[in-house]
């Protein structure tokens, strides 16, 4: 069986497939990749069917080998890749022997890139995931993130001929990323003048931003609330501590927090927002519940029509 | 009774009651929630009770907000179940062996003082209580049981601890609880739970459940060290 032996894991690696549901209650976080479109294109380009696991690099600085002869490809964030040591088109997929070795570097955009292995990361799912959760131990390799020397064990190749856009890449720059949130939670209680704040101020991503959340900074956000009991939080929630700077939560979220929310980033602006670096500008905007479905529904089609 | 429903995010549905927490209420969410599994079957994926809150969270794509929304409505307004559901757990309370010793709770001490109680009142009144369950989450296994003798009502710290051990007992305002894993944590510490309250390869991995009821029983030292496992 073909194993990826790690020499390099880099600061937060980890295995993440599309993530793992029905655990909230437990107080597990749904995990899986932050850049669910670099996820699903990897998998359909090496004819992955079975939402295989990849490895999710942050800030690309990674270096494995496969023992034996497999077939590779790097998605989302982009990266420089050389296989033993001669640069390689860092988009396409490429037949990698046993034992040569492949070098991940992160570019200049973006923040998680994704290496497909063909046969997929095949550590042992658990609660029908194999997404690591890396606070609660739960999934990828020993529940954590991945080590220098780790060995990874990869899957026999079960899949089809692969075929998907190798352009799909949605972490382009952009001097300001909109964050289209649907009001929600505490919305209504907020003053107008919070509303406004948020609404109306340039807001930059911080170098607090990881798989549980993105820690905005800009404009004093006065919620005027002092506690709340504790509630399901969702992928997206705006969290105002008591401190009035923003947190959009993402995949490893707290599942219950006591923290106001006025509202849910939009799970496409989430990934924006997942792949944007400190400094990326960010402004608030509102959008109704069917404008959001219809937003969901073009970005599935786009990306549907791009996996074939 | 009064509530809202209302949008969590663009595929999830939260319904809020305006009452205080209580067990009658939290019941009502869960019978809520069991019906909502059988109702919205598989397109349901998820869903969360805090103290007066129910969230459900559905499959994007396959959710249909204006169904959801009257429906949670219709069962919002039924009246409270009188009677436990079938295959609730029994209101025998889980007991919790606690170790209450300045060696495993460093704020033991300091909650005597600030209380004007004694160390042996604050245990006996954190252990003549039986608390209720009201919520799980903040990390899997953590269980929000409520409420504290009013004498025992205390602030979390100005700033957490970045360090807390796995079954550290803890309180905060009017809740108790018990760190099932180690993590960061801004509550008192006042004793050390040996039991572990979570464990993956357990069925169901969580001790607790929103609905139990629990409570504390004092342990010696020789008993608290001889029930620790070995880490």
């Amino acid at each position: 069986m073909n194993a990826l032996q790690i020499q390099r894991a880099g600061i937060a690696s980890s295995v993440q497939d599309s993530g793992r549901f029905g655990m909230l209650q437990m107080g597990i976080p749904p995990a899986g990749a932050m850049d669910w479109c670099a996820l699903v294109s990897g998998q359909r380009q090496l004819g992955h069917l079975q939402d295989e696991a990849a490895i999710e690099v942050a800030y690309g600085d990674f270096v494995a080998s496969p023992t034996d002869d497999c077939h590779i490809v790097v998605t989302g964030a982009p990266v420089s890749l050389s296989i033993d040591h001669q640069p390689v088109s860092p988009t396409s997929v490429h037949t990698v022997a046993g034992g040569q070795t492949l070098d991940i570097k992160a570019a200049a955009a973006g923040v998680y890139s994704y290496l497909h292995i063909s046969g997929g990361v095949a550590t042992a799912p658990q609660f029908a995931s194999r997404s690591t959760s890396p606070r609660e131990g739960v999934g990828g390799l020993n529940g954590g993130y991945l080590r220098n020397g780790d060995v990874l064990p990869i899957g026999d190749f079960a899949g089809s001929e692969g075929g998907a856009d190798p352009h799909l890449i949605t972490a382009r720059t952009r001097e300001t990323l909109w964050l289209r949130f649907v009001p929600g939670f505490q919305y209504a209680a907020l003053s107008d003048a919070a509303i406004k704040d948020l609404l109306q101020s340039d807001y930059i991503v911080t170098p607090k931003a990881n798989r549980m959340g993105v820690t905005l900074a800009g404009t004093t956000i006065e919620t005027g609330i002092q506690t709340l009991l504790s509630e399901a939080t969702c992928h997206g929630a705006i969290q105002i501590p008591p401190d009035g700077q923003p947190i959009v939560l993402l995949n490893d979220r707290q599942t219950v927090g006591g923290y106001p929310k006025p509202g849910a980033v939009i799970r496409s602006d989430c990934l924006r927002l997942a792949q944007a670096r400190p400094g990326q500008k960010v402004r608030f905007a509102l959008c109704s519940p069917e404008e959001a479905d219809r937003i969901q529904w073009l970005e599935q089609h786009y990306l549907e029509t791009r996996l074939r | 009774m009064t509530f809202e429903v209302g949008p969590a995010g663009e595929s999830a549905m939260r319904l809020i009651f305006s009452e205080p927490p209580q067990p009658a209420l939290t019941r009502k969410l869960l019978a809520i929630q069991d019906t909502a599994q059988q109702y919205f079957s598989e397109t349901l994926i998820d869903s969360v009770i805090g103290y007066t809150t129910l969230t459900l969270f559905f499959t994007p794509f396959k959710f249909e907000r204006d169904r959801a929304e009257a429906w949670l409505r219709e069962q919002a307004d039924n009246p409270m179940p009188e009677t436990s559901r079938p295959g609730e757990r029994a209101e025998q309370p889980v007991i919790l062996p606690a170790f209450y010793h300045p060696s495993v709770a460093p704020d033991l001490e300091w909650l005597a003082n600030d209380t004007g109680l004694s160390v042996d009142d604050v245990i006996r009144l954190h252990c003549e209580q039986t608390y209720f369950a009201y919520a799980t989450g903040f990390a899997p296994g953590f269980c929000y049981l409520g409420n504290v003798d009013s004498r025992l009502v205390t602030p979390r710290l100005n700033t957490p601890r970045p360090h807390v051990p796995a079954g550290a007992v803890a309180i905060a305002d009017s809740q108790t609880a018990v760190y099932p894993c180690d993590s960061p944590g801004g509550w008192r510490l006042i004793g050390a739970c040996p039991e572990r309250l979570f464990t993956l390869e357990s069925t169901p991995p969580s001790k607790l459940s929103v609905g139990d009821f629990v409570r504390f029983e004092p342990i010696s030292e020789a008993d608290f060290y001889s029930m620790s496992r070995p880490t």
